[in-house]
């Protein structure tokens, strides 16, 4: 009976997500306002944390560290992203490319110290990331709609599958499983403290850029929804990456105006 | 044979009207050159006071930029609604707020440079994109597209899209969202950009 009740669960699960993708068959729309109470919410939550939690401990993580110490760090996660980028180059059919990512790995996380120097760089292996997100673009998978995740902020059904599976593709996940021996809840600790500190890192690279796009808008949320829709059409579905600016849904001639 | 002729004459003359009317592309990407070697080399690397900077960041910005175009856009179909008044008040602040916002944000190019790819054509006969790409520290360069419009003869800045996201269209998604909730509507929008200038 319980196992039952499991499978449903589960069932429902994937019933959801597949209803994600076929609600929207195309890519995300952004005048599709089905989730727009959902999303202000959890914006507004994410604002929240970000502006009491996140935000000043990226600020003290700025004070306690140096400028070459912050580029170690962020070379550290750089690097720990190239196995992911090697499987998706290879699943997008770029076998040339995911060699450069898995020599840059090589490289790296040898000469380079654990990833904290790119070393491969100045061999002119230059960084070449994609994505298992990309990697379904290029299946044919579309994107889905707009919405705001827990604490991740701006993301797609797809960019959400995308994500969940590159972190299975991330070698601390796997180093941290098998090296550890303990209870279930003590084996990923230091996975989670990688993550952690990853993501702090990455908020702190990002302090200007989004007090900027923040300060000067009257609706934040509309800002950084139309920004990220925008982005994102950059990663053509079918491999059709070719999106000039005039297929982005707009034209200056005025006649369309009231289309908006 | 008449009417070959009547062929050619209409097809050479439509040509030639064309010619005159579209913009050109290769004085496009001039504009451009010009516009961005003046703001690295007068604004970024320059050596002067944020007062200097400032000022010389507005006057390149009202040169440059076709700000009465970009604003009737930003507001979407509330422009056709929109008083007089309600116009002139809305491309005022949106101009000082534009410039509050960029002569800041401008030395976020400070050790860059642009390099020129080209020209994409527009919709529109009078405008053109002219394509740039920004090499970055890792990774692939930045793409920053300048849509470009022709007026009387005059080129001027209507758009910038920077990684495929136009500021222009941006800001509108911003705007119109905002007036379809705000009870005052575009007063309120106004009122509420006025609040921001510093």
């Amino acid at each position: 009976m319980k196992k039952m009740k499991n499978t449903i669960k589960i069932s429902g699960a994937t019933t959801l997500i597949a209803a994600f993708f076929l609600a929207s068959p195309c890519i995300a729309d952004e005048n599709d306002s089905a989730l727009e109470s959902y999303n202000r919410a959890m914006f507004n939550f994410n604002a929240a944390a970000d502006y009491f939690v996140i935000k000043p401990v990226a600020k003290g993580y700025r004070a306690v560290t140096n400028d070459f110490v912050r580029e170690r760090v962020h070379d550290f996660y750089a690097n720990i992203k190239e196995p992911v980028s090697a499987i998706n180059h290879a699943l997008q059919g770029n076998i040339v490319d995911s060699g450069k990512s898995l020599g840059r790995f090589v490289v790296n996380s040898t000469l380079g110290l654990l990833g904290t120097f790119d070393v491969a760089s100045g061999w002119g292996l230059r960084n070449n990331r994609t994505d298992f997100d990309r990697t379904l673009a290029k299946w044919c998978v579309p994107d889905g709609p707009f919405f705001v995740l827990p604490l991740i902020g701006p993301s797609t059904p797809r960019a959400t599958v995308g994500m969940a599976a590159d972190a299975l593709a991330t070698p601390t996940y796997w180093a941290d499983y098998y090296a550890s021996f303990g209870e279930d809840w003590e084996r990923y600790s230091v996975y989670y403290g990688i993550t952690a500190l990853g993501f702090i890192s990455l908020r702190e690279e990002n302090i200007e850029f989004l007090d900027n796009l923040t300060a000067n808008s009257v609706d934040p949320y509309s800002t950084i929804k139309s920004a990220y829709i925008q982005n994102r059409l950059k990663i053509g579905v079918c491999g059709n990456t070719d999106v000039s600016a005039d297929d982005a849904g707009y034209d200056f001639d005025f006649d369309d105006m009231d289309d908006d | 044979m008449k009417k070959i002729f009547a062929v050619l004459f209409s097809a050479l003359f439509l040509t030639a009207s064309n010619a005159s009317a579209a913009i050109n592309g290769a004085k496009a990407e001039a504009f451009i050159k010009n516009v961005t070697s003046q703001g690295i080399e007068q604004l970024v690397n320059a050596d002067i006071s944020e007062s200097e900077r400032k000022a010389r960041f507005t006057k390149l910005f009202n040169q440059d930029l076709d700000l009465d175009f970009i604003g009737k856009f930003v507001l979407g179909r509330y422009w056709r609604t929109a008083t007089p008044q309600q116009r002139s008040e809305f491309i005022d602040v949106y101009r000082k707020l534009n410039i509050q916002t960029w002569s800041e944000r401008f030395n976020e190019f400070k050790g860059k440079h642009f390099e020129f790819s080209g020209t994409e054509k527009s919709k529109s006969e009078d405008q053109i994109f002219v394509a740039t790409k920004v090499p970055m520290q890792e990774g692939a360069p930045a793409s920053v597209k300048w849509r470009v419009k022709e007026t009387n003869g005059q080129m001027r800045i209507v758009d910038i899209i920077i990684e495929n996201v136009s500021l222009a269209q941006t800001a509108r998604s911003e705007y119109t969202s905002y007036i379809q909730k705000s009870p005052d509507g575009i007063n309120g929008l106004i009122k509420d950009l006025k609040a921001k200038l510093k």
